[in-house]
Parts: structure tokens; sequence; C-alpha cells
């Protein structure tokens, strides 16, 4: 079976908690989603992760029983774990705009949903549903989800895996999406700044992995963005 | 709460406190590993040269990029255009990595994006 019927059978399986608003479909899956026909040709990692902002936690905890085909992980219980090879694991990733620890990376404890709440997703914001397929997926615009790979701390291959998603990222931007992600780069503390320039310098340089996109002819793309990122200070 | 959740947090607060202490070192030792990364974002193509190559080319007035002098053992990186590239016999394209041919270089002359290149057709 390949990818991209195991992505959407397990898209299939989750459709009730997608319906919650708020809810979206993030990391590495999302530029696999946003090719055309969500046609899943990068291969990065064989989970889901869905973001759970912190005021839709009760809503989508009420769906977690209409969930088919996963069954709750006992070691971790933000994590759903397939009952089939044909599907992908499950991972609730919690997301906080609002509260007061809004910026903060924490644990939001509960008996049925746990959530790891991680700062940087408080970078994304809702973008596009996608229709594919009888479903509605929401996804997060492009723009903060770029940002929000390249602030993350990541190693090892996986690390690398990830930063060339931020270009799949990238190669989908509109200028509207990169005003976007300038401004949402202004908006970052100097330390995650340097963090998100580090991560492109990274990017520049890597080696082309099988089934992701290679980073060598879009290098002056990767050039001229960290250029720009230069001449911004934060916002004051 | 599961353990395995709180191990997970406690190492991504772990890497945040890490990344704070690589933002304050990013002027000294510790940020000179993004320094040579910045200067390859701007390179097109790198070519590895032999010491009298470097040599003629600082008599001539090129100044090595400061960020090789900070490496151990030292290295002279020069971004120069393709015309005076081509001068250089002793070129030697190696992939704009960081990589073991590229670090391994003494003498390195990087090509700017645009600038073309003596050995392109």
């Amino acid at each position: 079976m390949d990818f991209r019927t195991r992505l959407i059978k397990t898209l299939k399986c989750v459709g009730a908690v997608l319906q919650e608003p708020g809810v979206l479909i993030a990391g590495s899956e999302v530029p696999n989603l946003l090719e055309a026909d969500a046609r899943s040709t990068l291969v990065v990692s064989q989970d889901l992760d869905i973001v759970v902002p912190v005021e839709s936690h009760a809503g989508v905890k009420a769906r977690l029983q209409d969930i088919r085909g996963l069954k709750r992980s006992g070691e971790e219980p933000s994590v759903w774990l397939p009952l089939s090879t044909d599907l992908l694991e499950v991972n609730f990733i919690g997301m906080d705009k609002r509260s007061e620890r809004a910026g903060e990376t924490y644990l939001l404890e509960d008996d049925e949903l746990p959530l790891i709440v991680f700062a940087q997703l408080s970078l994304l914001s809702p973008g596009k549903l996608l229709r594919i397929e009888g479903l509605e997926v929401p996804l997060p615009r492009p723009a903060g989800l770029l940002l929000e790979k390249l602030v993350t701390d990541r190693s090892g291959e996986k690390g690398e895996r990830d930063l060339l998603v931020a270009l799949a990222l990238l190669l989908v931007c509109e200028p509207p999406d990169i005003r976007e992600l300038e401004a949402l780069y202004r908006g970052l503390p100097e330390e995650q700044q340097y963090a998100a320039r580090s991560a492109l310098s990274l990017l520049s340089l890597l080696a082309p992995y099988p089934q992701m996109p290679d980073p060598t002819p879009h290098r002056p793309l990767l050039a001229g963005l960290l250029a720009r990122l230069e001449t911004m200070g934060p916002a004051r | 709460m599961t353990a395995a959740m709180q191990r997970r947090l406690q190492r991504i607060r772990e890497a945040g406190v890490i990344r704070e202490w690589e933002y304050r070192q990013r002027n000294s030792a510790k940020g000179v590993w993004y320094r040579l990364r910045r200067v390859l974002v701007d390179a097109a193509k790198a070519y590895e040269v032999e010491d009298a190559d470097a040599d003629r080319f600082q008599r001539e007035g090129e100044i090595p990029l400061p960020v090789g002098s900070e490496l151990a053992p030292p290295k002279r990186i020069f971004f120069l255009p393709g015309e005076r590239l081509r001068t250089a016999s002793s070129r030697r394209p190696v992939p704009v990595r960081l990589g073991s041919e590229l670090l391994q270089a003494r003498n390195l002359i990087l090509l700017a994006h645009g600038e073309k290149s003596p050995d392109d057709s």
C-alpha cells in the first residue's frame, strides 16, 4: 500500500476529530497534503500530527470515541497507535495562543488526553481546508508552519528531513506567504530569529535525500530569504 | 501523567536551555559554525586551490574572509569572480556542503550565486 493511501485512510479514521473547530493537521504530512491531489511523495515520518488548541481540548476529547482503527498508547496517551499496518500513528499535540502560558512549552495534564503544548506551535494559524475523498482536512497557513519548522530544535537525520519539509513548504509559498513569514519572524525573540537563520543555513548546505526535495537548485532562493531576514530586527 | 511524556517535556526544555546558551555564545568560538555556514550559503560553487594560488591571490590584494582564520587549522576563504578563478590552475571543485572535502581544504575559492564559473560550458 502506498504512503498516500495510508495517509488518507488515517485521516478518515480521525475524521471526527478534524471536525472540531480549531484543530489542525501539522508536521511533515502538510507538504504531502499540499501537493496536487495530495500525492504525498515525501516520505518523512510514519505519523500524523494533530494540533489541538487548548481551548478545543474538551471538544476533541468528546470526539475521541469516534476514532476508528487506532488505540490510545498506554505509555504515552497523546499517541494513538494503528491497529493495522495500513494506518499511520497519530500524535495529538497542544497549541496555546491565548492563555497566560502561551509561548511556553508545558504539559496539559488530563487523564484521557494529556498534551505536550509546544511553544512554537503558537506560530500556526488556520489555513486552507483541503477537501479530498469526502474529507475536510484543516491545514495551517504555510508561513507559520515553515517558521515553526525552522525554530524547533531538531538533530540527526530526522532533523535534516524536517528541514527538507521546511523547504517543501517554502516551495509552495506565494509572495504573500513570504511577507507573512517575515512578519512572524519579526515578532520572534532574537534568540529564535537566530535559530531560524541558523536552520536556513543548514538547509542550504544539506545533501539530497531520496524522496525529498533537493535543496541544491533552490540555494539562491534560500540565500535570498536569509539575506532578507538578516535585515529585520525584532519588532519593537 | 505518564513518565514518558514527562521525559519528553524535560528533553524539550533542556534543548531550549542549550539553544539559549548557544545564542549567547554566537559571537564567540561556538558561533563559528554558523558564520562558516553563512558564508557558504552565498556560494553557488566552491573550489579548493593549492597554497601557491591562494598566496598569489593574497599578493594581488584579495583578502581572505575572517571566518577562515577562526578555524583550526585555519583556512583561507575567498569570494572571487569567475574570471579571477580562471587563473587558478590548481582549482578543484568541492561540494558546497559541510563535508570532508570542503572541511579539509586549506584554501577555498567561492563563487557567488549568479557568477559564471570558468568550468561551465
